[in-house]
C-alpha cells in the first residue's frame, strides 16, 4: 500500500492505495464518488472521464498513485460550476441523455471541449467526441447541446 | 478487469530509473503516460512485478531547438504537440499526426516516447519520425547513445532498447524552408489504430524525399521507389502505382485487398505533397 | 405547486424529461454504485475452450471455501427454456458448468473475495482441466449429418426446424425472374454501455432474498429465480436500480444471475458481480447472426411473387430462459414479406446450436435480418429488370386503401400510408439530385450511392402473438397502480422497466391528461417487485402501448372517483362537473383536486355515503387486438464509397416514420436516432468473428468497433401520424424501428454506387475489406465476360 495525497474536488485528501488501483476505482470505491462510471476499463469508451490538473483524463487509464500532488475533478465537484450549469441545461433541453450512464463522462468531456474551444461548430464537436460512446441517443442531442452551450458561453463565432 | 498486483516506484533521476528497470528484466514495466500500459495491465496481458514511473524525470521533458535539430523530450504528450508547443512542427505535419492519435483525453497523457518505445506497428510516431529522419536519444547504465529511428524499431513490440535503457528524446533535423509533406491514415473508426498510414516528405522540389508506410508490416517501412518518383516530380498515376506496388508487394504478400488499401493510402500522401 | 391553466394537451407535448436531473448531476444509482456494507465481489472462472469436458477444477487449498463450483451452490432447478413445442430440444443451462462447457466464456466457477481485483487474482489460481472436443462453429456446416454435436443426444444440431409455407409456392418455379442469393448478418453483441450486474443478499428483517439486478423486467426474473432456487416467490425480491441500457441484453435469465443469488443463500453477507467489458463481449447476449439462402421470384413487370429458401439462425450453445432463440426464426420467416404484396412463401428456418454464446433478443429482433434479406433481394430484382429500385419497391408496396392488410404469413398491417412514407423519403433524400450527382462523378474519385429500405415494426403485441410464438410466459397485459396522496400528488407504479425510454415523463403525461393535473405532481415508480404491480418489463416496443394504456385506464378510473367526490363536496350533480387544471369545476364553484384527495385519504367523513375512502386504482390493460400494431417507415441513405480501400461514409440519412400518436415527440426522435446509430453499427462496424476452434476474435473495444459521434451522421426525420385503431390514444410502439432498416438501406446504397459492375453487398458489417473485395470480384467477373 502507498500513501496518496491529492486535491479532490477542491479538498485535500489522503488515502492508502494499492499501486494497481486505477484512479477510477479509487474515486468510486474509496472516495464513494460514483458519478464516474466504468464502461470498458481500457480507455475506449470515455464513461470514466474526469479532469486531472484541468486536463480531460480517462480515469481507468491512470493509476491513482500517479495522481500524487495533482488536482482531480469529478462531476460531483461541479454542481456549482458555471460552465457545467450551462451544459446541464442544454443537455436537458436537447434530450442529450436517455439511460444516463454515459452522461457524466460526456459532460466532463463537453466541459473540456468548451474550455479549449470557443463556439465550436457541430462538426468540430463531433470530432472532439471521438471515442466517447453513447448507445442510446445516437449522439445528435449531445452534439446539439454542446454547440448550443458553446454559443451561449462564447463570444466570437469560429469555424 | 482489474490488474494483477505489482510494486511501484517513481524514481527522480535517470540513473535510478535505469537501475530499477535493469534489475528485473522482463518483470519490470516502464510507465510513461500509461495510455498503452494501463489497458494491458487491466486486461492482465502485462504482469510486471514492478512498474517504474518515469513521470518525474525532468530530462525526458526537454523541448528545445538547436541550430540543427528540434529536441523533443520522450515525455512530450501528443496533446502538447497537437497544441503547437514544439518550436517547429515541420509545416504542421507533427501537429496533424498528433491530433489524429486516439482521443483527446488519451492525448493529454500519452507520450511520443512511450509510443515509440512500445513499437506497435500501427502507431503513428515511428513512421512520421522516420520520414523526418529523426534520431532517438537513449540513456542507460552504460551511458547515452543515439540511433536513427529506422534502426531503433526492430519489429512488432521490439526495439533496440536494453532492459535498463530509456528513450530520453528525439532529435529531429530542422527542415529546409522548402519542406513539403503529405500524410494519410485509414482507421476503422475515429481514434482507432491505423490499418494503413503513410508519410511523404520532400525537401525542396527535386530535393531528397522520404516515403514511409506504417501499419502494414511489423515495423514502418521505407518506400524508396516511390520516393524516387516524388523527387523526379512524377505526375503519372500509373507510374506511381507501379512504384508503390514494387515497394509494397513483400509486405502485402498475396493479399490483394491489402495491396489496394496501402496503394491508395500512399497515393493520397503523395498527391498531398505534390499539391503543395 | 403549479396548477397552471393547461389548455394544450399533455399528449403530444415534448415535455423535458423528469429523469434527467439525477443523471446530469452524476447521482444516478446503477448497480455498481450501490454501496452495501460487507459486500464481497465475485469474479468467474470461464471456459477458454469452445467445447470441452470439464475433467477437474482444482481450487487453491487455503481459499477453497471462496471458490464455488456447480457442486457448491446447492440444488438448482434448471428451467426448460424455449418455446412450448415438443419438437424444441432441451439444452439445460447450468449456472456453473456441470461436466461440459459449450462456449468460450461459459462460467465454470465463482470466486468470492473482498475486492474484485482479489477475486480476479483467485480466478487466476484456479486450475481447470478441460478435455477438448470438436467445436461446432459454422451454422450451415452444423446442420450437416456428419457435424459434431453440441448436445450428444440430439439427432442433429437444430434446436428446432420449422416451415413457413403460404400461398402456392410451387407456382414460383415458372416465374420469369428467379434470383438466388446468400445473405448474412454476422454475430454481434448488444453493448449497453453499462454491462450486467447482480447484487444479492438475505434480508433478515423481511426474511427474503433480495436481488438487485440490472434488468429490463424484474417480475419475470423473480419467477425464474424463485423456481430455480426453490424459494417461494414471496421470499424473493428483485429490484432494478437505474439501468444503463438494455436493448434486449438484460431480459433473459443468465447463469451469473443464478450463481450469485445461489451463493448469497450460502453466505451471510451481500455478494456482487459486475460484468466487465470483456465478459460482456464473450458471454452476454449475442445477436443478429442470421444466414439466408433465398430465391426471390418476380414477374417481368416487377411484381414480386414469392420467396423460398433456408434461414439459419446461429442460436449458440444454450436456449435462454424463457424463450430461447426460436422467435428469431419465427419472426424472420414471417417478416420476409415486408410491406409488399408477396403471397407465396416456402421457408425452412433452422434454429441451430453452435459452440458460441447464446443468442438473445437485440433491438429489432430478427427484423434487421429479414429486412436486410428482403430489401437486398428487391434491389437485385430491380437491377435484373433495369428498373429504379425505388420505383419497384413502391409498385409492390401495400397502399393505404388496402389496409388493414393481412400478409401472407398472417401479420395484420393495420394503419398508415406506406406509400406516402416512401415518397417523403425519396423527396427528402432528393433521388433525382443524387442520380445527377452520380452521373457527374466525384472529384475525389469516390462513388456515390443511394439506398432505400422499408421496415414494419410489430409493436404492442400481446396474447395472440405470444401464443403464436409458443412463449412459456405470455406478456399479455400491463398493470398500473395509480395512487393519489392526501396533498393531491400522485404516485404511479407500473410493471414496465424504464431504462432510457423516458417513462417517468411519458407515463406522467398520460396520467396528467386524464387527471387534469400537472405532470410535475406525478411520480412514476417501477423496478421493485415488492412495490409494483405484476408486469412483464420493457421489450418488444411494448411500453407505451401497454403501460400507457394501463396508466390511462387506471387514471381515468381515478378521475371518475375524483369527480364524484368533487360533485358531492360542491353539492352539484356529477353530470355538471368537470376536472381541469388541478380542480373539479362545478356550475358555480370549484374545489381543488388536493382538497378532494385530502378528503379521500384523511377525511372520510367528508365523502359521499357508502363510498370507500382512498384514491387508488389498479388496472390491467391489453389492446383490443393483441396481434400488434405496426409502426413503419422508410430509411433513405446516401453513401460515398472509396473503391480502393472500401471505406464507406454516410453523407445523408433520412427517415420518414409513423408510430401513430406520439405522446412526446422529443422522446420519439431520441428513440429513432438511437436505434439508427445501432443499426449503423450493425451495417458497418460491429462483429464478433470466430476462428475454426470457436475462439471469438473480438473481445474488447480494440477489436469490436462501436460507432461514436464522428461515425454517426445527423439523421433527418420526418413524421407521419396515423393513429392506431386498437390502442389507447392511437399509440404504436417505436423503440426498435430505427435499428431495423439501416443494414438494408446502407447495403442498398453501397450496391447502388457500384450498380454498373453489379457488385453485391450481402453480408454485414460492410467492412472496408468486404466492400473492396466485392467490388474487385464484380470487376473481374465483368472483365471476364467481355
Amino acid at each position: 500500500m502507498k500513501s496518496l495525497t491529492l486535491q479532490l474536488n477542491g479538498s485535500k485528501v489522503t488515502h492508502e492505495v494499492e499501486p494497481r488501483q486505477t484512479l477510477a476505482d479509487f474515486l468510486r470505491e474509496q472516495c464513494r464518488l460514483t458519478a464516474t462510471h466504468l464502461g470498458c476499463e481500457h480507455g475506449a469508451c470515455g464513461a470514466c472521464t474526469v479532469a486531472v490538473d484541468g486536463q480531460a483524463t480517462r480515469s481507468c487509464l491512470r493509476l491513482a498513485i500517479m495522481c500524487e500532488g495533482q488536482s482531480v475533478q469529478t462531476l460531483e465537484g461541479l454542481d456549482d460550476d458555471p460552465t457545467m450549469e450551462v451544459l446541464r441545461r442544454h443537455f436537458h433541453q436537447s434530450h442529450a441523455l436517455q439511460c444516463g450512464f454515459c452522461t457524466p463522462g460526456m459532460l466532463m468531456m463537453a466541459r473540456d471541449i468548451l474550455s479549449r474551444m470557443t463556439n465550436p461548430n457541430a462538426q468540430t464537436v463531433r470530432d472532439q467526441l471521438s471515442g466517447q460512446i453513447c448507445r442510446c441517443t445516437g449522439y445528435s442531442g449531445i452534439v446539439t447541446a454542446i454547440v448550443a452551450a458553446g454559443r451561449e458561453l462564447g463570444r466570437a463565432p469560429q469555424a | 478487469m482489474k490488474a494483477a498486483a505489482f510494486d511501484y516506484a517513481a524514481p527522480k533521476t535517470l540513473a535510478e530509473a535505469s537501475a530499477l528497470l535493469g534489475s528485473n528484466g522482463a518483470a519490470t514495466a516502464a510507465l510513461a503516460g500509461g495510455q498503452s500500459l494501463l489497458p494491458m495491465l487491466n486486461l492482465r496481458l502485462a504482469l510486471p512485478d514492478l512498474v517504474v514511473d518515469l513521470g518525474r524525470l525532468e530530462e525526458l521533458k526537454e523541448i528545445a531547438a538547436t541550430r540543427t535539430n528540434i529536441r523533443v523530450g520522450a515525455l512530450t504528450t501528443h496533446a502538447a504537440i497537437e497544441d503547437g508547443k514544439l518550436p517547429e512542427t515541420f509545416g504542421g505535419l507533427m501537429q496533424k499526426v498528433a491530433s489524429n492519435i486516439s482521443y483527446r483525453a488519451v492525448r493529454n497523457h500519452g507520450t511520443i516516447g512511450g509510443s515509440v518505445a512500445l513499437a506497435d506497428p500501427a502507431s503513428d510516431w515511428s513512421g512520421c519520425l522516420m520520414a523526418l529522419g529523426a534520431q532517438v536519444r537513449i540513456a542507460g547504465r552504460k551511458g547515452t547513445r543515439s540511433q536513427p529511428i529506422g534502426e531503433f524499431v526492430l519489429g512488432q513490440y521490439s526495439t533496440s532498447l536494453a532492459a535498463d535503457e530509456i528513450i530520453v528524446g528525439f532529435d529531429v533535423p530542422r527542415p529546409d524552408a522548402a519542406l513539403r509533406w503529405g500524410s494519410f491514415k485509414v482507421v476503422r473508426k475515429s481514434g482507432a489504430f491505423a490499418n494503413s498510414i503513410a508519410f511523404a516528405v520532400s525537401h525542396g522540389r527535386g530535393g531528397p524525399a522520404v516515403v514511409v508506410l506504417a501499419a502494414a508490416a511489423d515495423r514502418p517501412c521505407l518506400l524508396p521507389a516511390v520516393a524516387e518518383r516524388i523527387q523526379a516530380g512524377e505526375k503519372s498515376e500509373d507510374v506511381l502505382r507501379g512504384a508503390i506496388a514494387q515497394d509494397v508487394k513483400d509486405v502485402t504478400k498475396d493479399d490483394s485487398y491489402l495491396m489496394r488499401l496501402h496503394t491508395s493510402t500512399v497515393l493520397r500522401a503523395v498527391r498531398e505533397v505534390e499539391a503543395k | 405547486m403549479d396548477d397552471r391553466d393547461q389548455t394544450a394537451s399533455w399528449i403530444g407535448a415534448s415535455l423535458l424529461r423528469k429523469e434527467d436531473a439525477r443523471h446530469l448531476h452524476g447521482r444516478g444509482m446503477f448497480i455498481a454504485d450501490i454501496i452495501m456494507p460487507g459486500t464481497q465481489e465475485i469474479a468467474f472462472v470461464r471456459s477458454q475452450r469452445a467445447h470441452a469436458n470439464v475433467r477437474h477444477v482444482t481450487k487453491p487449498s487455503e481459499l477453497a471455501g471462496r471458490v464455488f463450483t456447480f457442486a457448491d451452490i446447492g440444488q438448482i432447478n434448471i428451467l426448460e427454456a424455449g418455446p412450448e413445442l415438443a419438437a424444441h430440444r432441451h439444452s439445460p443451462y447450468p449456472p456453473l458448468a456441470n461436466r461440459r462447457v459449450r462456449y468460450v466464456g461459459q462460467t465454470i466457477a465463482a470466486c468470492m473475495m473482498p475486492t474484485r481485483a482479489q477475486a480476479e487474482d483467485l480466478v487466476d489460481q484456479v486450475q481447470v482441466e478441460l478435455e477438448e472436443l470438436p467445436a461446432v462453429v459454422d451454422v450451415v456446416a452444423a446442420m450437416r449429418p456428419d457435424s459434431p454435436r453440441v448436445f450428444d443426444e440430439w439427432p442433429n444440431n437444430a434446436y428446432i426446424s420449422t416451415w413457413v409455407v403460404e400461398g402456392t409456392p410451387e407456382s414460383l418455379t415458372s416465374a420469369p425472374i428467379r434470383l438466388r442469393r446468400q445473405l448474412r448478418l454476422n454475430r454481434q453483441a448488444t453493448v449497453s454501455l453499462e454491462g450486467r450486474g447482480v447484487l444479492a443478499y438475505w434480508d433478515y428483517r423481511l426474511d427474503e432474498l433480495v436481488v438487485y439486478l440490472s434488468t429490463q423486467g424484474g417480475q419475470v426474473k423473480r419467477l425464474a429465480l424463485s423456481q430455480m432456487l426453490g424459494l417461494p416467490e414471496q421470499k424473493v425480491r428483485v429490484i432494478a436500480p437505474d439501468v444503463g441500457g438494455g436493448f434486449g441484453g438484460k431480459n433473459r435469465i443468465m447463469p451469473e444471475d443464478v450463481a450469485v443469488a445461489a451463493i448469497a443463500l450460502k453466505v451471510k453477507h451481500p455478494v456482487r458481480w459486475i460484468e466487465d467489458r470483456r465478459e460482456h463481449l464473450l458471454a452476454s447476449v449475442h445477436a443478429r447472426d442470421h444466414t439466408y439462402d433465398l430465391t426471390i421470384s418476380a414477374d417481368r413487370d416487377g411484381t414480386l411473387l414469392g420467396i423460398e429458401g433456408d434461414i439459419y439462425i446461429d442460436a449458440g450453445a444454450y436456449a435462454l430462459w424463457p424463450t430461447g432463440a426460436f422467435q428469431e426464426a419465427s419472426m424472420a420467416s414471417r417478416n420476409l414479406t415486408g410491406p409488399y404484396r408477396i403471397r407465396h412463401l416456402k421457408l425452412n428456418a433452422h434454429t441451430v446450436a453452435t459452440n458460441k454464446a447464446p443468442m438473445g433478443p437485440y433491438r429489432g429482433v430478427a427484423r434487421p435480418g429479414a429486412t436486410f434479406a428482403l430489401e437486398r433481394l428487391v434491389d437485385e430484382v430491380a437491377r435484373e429488370l433495369n428498373r429504379e429500385p425505388f420505383d419497384l419497391r413502391r409498385q409492390n408496396t401495400v397502399t393505404s386503401a388496402e389496409l388493414p392488410y393481412k400478409t401472407a404469413a398472417g401479420m395484420k398491417l393495420d394503419t398508415g400510408d406506406y406509400v406516402a412514407a416512401l415518397d417523403i423519403a425519396r423527396e427528402k433524400i432528393d433521388l433525382p439530385g443524387i442520380r445527377k450527382r452520380q452521373a457527374a462523378g466525384e472529384p475525389d474519385g469516390r462513388r456515390i450511392g443511394v439506398g432505400f429500405a422499408f421496415y414494419t415494426e410489430q409493436s404492442g403485441h400481446g396474447t395472440v402473438e405470444f401464443v403464436k410464438r409458443k412463449f412459456r410466459v405470455i406478456p399479455g397485459y400491463e398493470s398500473a397502480n395509480v395512487r393519489m396522496l392526501p396533498d393531491g400528488g400522485v404516485l404511479i407504479y407500473v410493471g414496465v422497466q424504464n431504462h432510457g425510454q423516458g417513462h417517468e415523463t411519458t407515463l406522467a403525461q398520460i396520467a396528467a391528461h386524464e387527471l387534469g393535473i400537472d405532470p410535475a405532481r406525478i411520480s412514476v415508480r417501477y423496478g421493485d417487485t415488492a412495490v409494483g404491480p405484476y408486469g412483464f418489463g420493457t421489450f418488444a416496443s411494448r411500453s407505451i402501448v401497454f403501460a400507457g394504456g394501463a396508466v390511462g385506464k387506471a387514471s381515468r378510473a381515478l378521475a371518475e372517483k375524483i369527480l364524484r367526490i368533487g360533485a358531492h363536496l360542491l353539492q352539484a350533480d356529477v353530470g355538471d362537473v368537470r376536472i381541469e387544471a388541478g380542480a373539479v369545476h362545478g356550475p358555480s364553484a370549484k374545489i381543488s383536486v388536493a382538497e378532494i384527495a385530502f378528503a379521500a385519504n384523511a377525511r372520510p367523513d367528508h365523502l359521499p355515503a357508502g363510498m370507500d375512502p382512498l384514491l387508488e386504482t389498479v388496472a390491467t390493460y391489453e389492446p383490443t387486438d393483441s396481434g400488434g400494431v405496426f409502426a413503419y417507415g422508410t430509411h433513405a441513405v446516401v453513401v460515398a464509397v472509396d473503391p480502393d480501400n472500401g471505406v464507406t461514409e454516410i453523407l445523408d440519412y433520412v427517415v420518414s416514420e409513423d408510430c401513430g400518436t406520439m405522446i412526446n415527440p422529443m422522446i420519439v426522435d431520441g428513440q429513432v436516432q438511437g436505434g439508427i446509430a445501432q443499426g449503423i453499427g450493425t451495417a458497418l462496424y460491429e462483429e464478433i468473428p470466430y476462428d475454426e476452434q470457436g475462439q471469438p476474435l473480438a473481445t474488447t473495444f480494440a477489436d469490436y468497433m462501436v460507432p461514436c459521434a464522428p461515425e454517426i451522421p445527423t439523421i433527418r426525420i420526418a413524421h407521419l401520424v396515423t393513429p392506431a385503431l386498437t390502442t389507447e390514444y392511437g399509440v404504436k410502439g417505436l423503440g426498435e424501428g430505427g435499428a431495423i432498416a439501416p443494414p438494408a438501406a446502407i447495403a442498398n446504397a453501397v450496391a447502388d454506387a457500384f450498380r454498373d459492375i453489379g457488385a453485391t453487398f450481402n453480408e454485414t458489417p460492410l467492412t472496408p475489406r468486404r466492400v473492396s473485395e466485392a467490388i474487385e470480384r464484380a470487376r473481374r467477373a465483368k472483365e471476364s465476360h467481355r
